[in-house]
């Protein structure tokens, strides 16, 4: 599928399966951003050094992040493999990983909510056709019962204590990569694997659950800002918009909007992958964001999702404002100039506008056929 | 390859891939275009599509994984979110009433 745009940009097997794998790890998360953010909410506010120090309402914190929002993640994570059955047994089972360690179990949450139900399931599928009429509910109900139990006491025995210690190490090696000033590199792997949608999958699958361990530590993680800062794309729409391809010019304000206020960065994704150089721009102005953010001591409360300016200012503790800012415009403007100088300061553009009208024709001629 | 007339066409899913973002985003667009038509736009992740889909609109980034989770359904890859010229060739179509085709 070519058109007036690009030659096809086609997934390989490999990539399709990552992004698969990836898409069961956020698709845990996202449907409950909502809970995230109630809880980022109470905790910019409530907390000590919060907006508006409460110690009632802070007492909210500490359970929502250790127990509502694992359980919603496992409760999610076996309703994708097992409906509502499998659903219920993922929260009972994640309930295990809970109280097996102190820190956080989202990690152990997304593990053991969809095993849970995973195993469930096997059982249902042997139970089905044995069961005498009239006894359904009582099998049913017990074996979802038993299953849930058995997990919940191997989460609090085995997994718990597996997820803790590698939530541990690969805690201290983020540690480790902030206090050697190495955490900008990270833009190198992360811009590329958003823009080919592992967006959401590293966001939600991987920076999150590490984040959420650290911020409970220190109150802020610098984690959720790798990902989400919304300046990377920005500078390259920004770019786009005056040294672009002049056919593409004019739908790229609309985009700033729909990316860096709606939040949806999905939206300039299309812009890297028809110039792929262009990822040298997101990529330099990703790091050079992260760079501004470390030496700032930034971080956010909770995740900022969508990554949307509003989202981002909406989880900024309180007097970390200046440096959440800078970094989100340094980024944007590092990504400007770099994706500027890679479109030629729009000199390409005159020659590209003719390979497109040729493109365009192209592309227009199976509608005439079909029409 | 999958092909549909336009008049057959009932459901119309957008696929993201986590059927929160983007997909609604486009969802919305193709359905304010056509209004008035009985066709029902619908997003959802592009890992749970429904069977009753008729038409799939996804990004070609994700288009190997919605082949997977649909197979055998018109599927409409497009590059950009705004002003796609498969998206608009697709509309024009089932305006038109031609087939509409992967």
């Amino acid at each position: 599928m070519a058109n007036g745009y690009t030659p096809t940009v086609q997934g390989t097997g490999t990539k399709a399966t990552i992004q698969r794998i990836g898409g069961h790890l956020a698709g845990m998360i996202m449907p409950n951003i909502g809970a995230f953010i109630a809880w980022g909410l109470i905790t910019a506010l409530f907390i000590p050094t919060g907006w508006l120090p409460n110690e009632s309402f802070a007492a909210l914190v500490d359970p929502i992040i250790k127990f509502l929002l694992p359980i919603l993640i496992g409760y999610t994570g076996g309703r994708m493999v097992h409906e509502q059955r499998g659903a219920v047994v993922g929260a009972v089972a994640t309930m295990g990983v809970i109280v097996g360690a102190d820190t956080p179990m989202f990690l152990g949450a997304m593990i053991i909510g969809p095993l849970a139900a995973y195993l469930l399931k096997r059982i249902d599928a042997l139970t089905e056709d044995r069961i005498k009429p009239g006894f359904e509910m009582l099998v049913d109900n017990f074996t979802a019962g038993i299953v849930g139990a058995a997990m919940a006491l191997l989460g609090a025995w085995g997994i718990g204590p597996i997820v803790r210690t590698i939530t541990e190490v690969a805690g201290n090696g983020v540690d480790w990569l902030v206090s050697n000033q190495l955490l900008p590199v990270a833009s190198v792997l992360i811009e590329p694997a958003k823009v080919l949608f592992l967006n959401n999958a590293i966001n939600h699958g991987v920076l999150g659950p590490l984040g959420v361990a650290q911020a409970a530590e220190t109150g802020k993680s610098i984690l959720y800002m790798l990902e989400s800062n919304p300046g990377p794309g920005l500078g390259l729409l920004l770019a786009y918009l005056f040294f672009g391809p002049r056919p593409l010019r004019p739908s790229t304000p609309a985009a700033m909007i729909i990316h860096f206020f709606g939040g949806i960065h999905e939206i300039y994704f299309p812009y890297v992958l028809m110039k792929p150089r262009l990822i040298l721009a997101v990529i330099a102005g990703g790091a050079a964001g992260v760079f501004v953010f470390l030496i700032t001591g930034s971080g956010l409360v909770a995740t900022p999702s969508p990554g949307s300016i509003f989202a981002f200012l909406a989880v900024t503790p309180r007097g970390g404002w200046l440096g959440v800012i800078a970094g989100i415009l340094v980024a944007t403007g590092v990504s400007f100039l770099v994706a500027a100088a890679l479109l030629g300061f729009g000199r390409g553009a005159r020659q590209e506008a003719q390979d497109e009208t040729a493109a365009e024709t192209d592309a227009q001629q199976p509608v005439t056929k079909e029409a | 390859m999958a092909s549909i007339e336009s008049k057959d066409i009932r459901k119309i899913i957008v696929a993201c891939d986590a059927g929160m973002g983007s997909s609604v985003m486009l969802a919305s667009q193709v359905r304010k275009q056509l209004k008035g038509t009985q066709i029902q736009v619908e997003h959802t992740p592009v890992n749970s599509i429904p069977d009753d889909a008729d038409v799939i609109l996804c990004h070609v980034g994700l288009a190997d994984r919605a082949r997977k989770s649909a197979p055998g359904r018109v599927l409409v890859p497009f590059q950009v979110f705004i002003g796609d010229p498969a998206v608009t060739k697709l509309i024009s179509t089932i305006k038109s009433g031609g087939t509409v085709d992967a």
